[in-house]
């Protein structure tokens, strides 16, 4: 008897007419994209880390990521990046006000949720172009490091010399160490970086649709959620960028 | 505040059709923003920032100040398990794939599952090569 509730049931949810998954053709495959950059995102950083696995010295955080703006030569790990945390996860929150905004046609509240999402995204950007420059003076780009006659004083301020077997390791593997780390450093953070930039832009084109009245007259706000989807996964990946490179 | 006025030049049929009788998840035809339900789904909003943030601190404290005293092990797990953490809050809360049908749900989570595979594979090679290559008796 329960099976054959359970057939007819079965029935009616994929038998047409209505959406089994109860979703949206364009939110589906919103999320279908997504798990497609999870993949990118999770190449990008296993790869990261196998070649960690396979250095005998890595760069510590603690050493590479200690300065913040206007403070000079102060040493001050890891609160730059902090505040960039911060920043994304103030403005996903923002984000899912927009969202929750749409849900009720609420259109002054998407507009003005839209607008501080828009704001975060740039702060976001505008400190990840001031940690790219600050690194860049350091002697850090693509392809930097490669010459292994290169004094050691040149790489050893990004190492925690107080660990005996980094410093007795630094000679032999510290340059290409340090080569490495850079270059994962900045195609990651800069394929993120992309992301959020772009993100920026759909939402700034949602933000003119939303102010034109074109949601309204839709009769949905579709189009924020999405948009929202695709802010939060920006979030996401970065909630692993920070751990991998910052903290481990 | 207009969202059921439809006007005349009703454009919905050149971007997705009315999908609105296929489906009737999340993206329910609420009206008032300043009802009761509304402003309970926007303290929950803010109750999961708040979580957010209480674990970055966290872990930029662990950081800063035990990363030389905690043993790597332990710190690194525990990096994991809060970075896990804040991820599931985002993804079903933010995304709201907590208020979605299972099916779906299980649709979207199930081919992340490779993830186990091949971190454990790739890293454990990793770390084979860097023993090869460090006991080899000569380079």
């Amino acid at each position: 008897m329960a099976h054959s509730a359970t057939a007819a049931a079965e029935t009616k949810v994929w038998g047409g007419g209505r959406s089994p998954f109860n979703v949206s053709y364009g939110k589906m495959m919103m999320w279908f994209f997504l798990l497609s950059d999870a993949f990118t995102f999770g190449a990008f950083l296993i790869s990261y880390g196998t070649t960690r696995f396979f250095s005998a010295v890595w760069p510590d955080p603690n050493h590479v990521f200690h300065a913040f703006p206007f403070m000079g030569h102060a040493n001050l790990p890891l609160l730059f990046v902090s505040l960039m945390t911060f920043i994304l996860i103030m403005s996903s929150v923002t984000m899912v006000l927009a969202v929750h905004a749409g849900h009720y046609g609420d259109r002054q509240g998407v507009i003005k949720w839209l607008l501080w999402t828009i704001i975060g995204g740039i702060a976001f950007l505008s400190c990840q172009a001031w940690e790219w420059t600050h690194l860049h003076h350091q002697g850090a780009w693509w392809g930097s490091f490669t010459d292994a006659n290169a004094p050691l004083e040149s790489i050893k301020g990004f190492f925690n010399m107080n660990d005996a077997k980094v410093a007795a390791a630094l000679p032999g593997h510290g340059m290409q160490a340090t080569h490495d780390f850079y270059n994962y450093f900045f195609t990651i953070t800069g394929f993120h970086g992309g992301h959020v930039a772009s993100g920026v832009v759909f939402l700034i084109m949602v933000l003119i649709n939303t102010v034109n009245g074109t949601y309204d007259r839709r009769g949905h706000y579709e189009m924020v959620e999405k948009i929202g989807l695709y802010w939060h996964f920006v979030d996401l990946v970065w909630v692993f960028v920070f751990t991998c490179f910052y903290l481990l | 505040m207009s969202q059921h006025h439809h006007t005349e030049d009703n454009i919905q049929h050149l971007y997705e059709g009315d999908q609105s009788k296929l489906y009737s998840g999340v993206m329910q035809h609420h009206t008032d923003i300043n009802s009761a339900e509304s402003k309970k789904q926007v303290g929950r909003i803010w109750k999961v920032f708040w979580i957010l943030l209480a674990v970055t601190v966290v872990e930029v404290l662990l950081g800063m100040y035990f990363s030389y005293s905690i043993p790597k092990g332990i710190l690194n797990t525990l990096f994991l398990v809060l970075t896990l953490f804040k991820a599931g809050y985002i993804v079903a809360v933010f995304m709201h794939l907590g208020d979605e049908v299972k099916s779906f749900l299980i649709t979207v989570l199930i081919p992340l599952t490779l993830f186990i595979w091949f971190i454990i594979a790739f890293l454990a090679d990793g770390g084979f090569w860097l023993h090869m290559n460090s006991t080899a008796p000569m380079r």
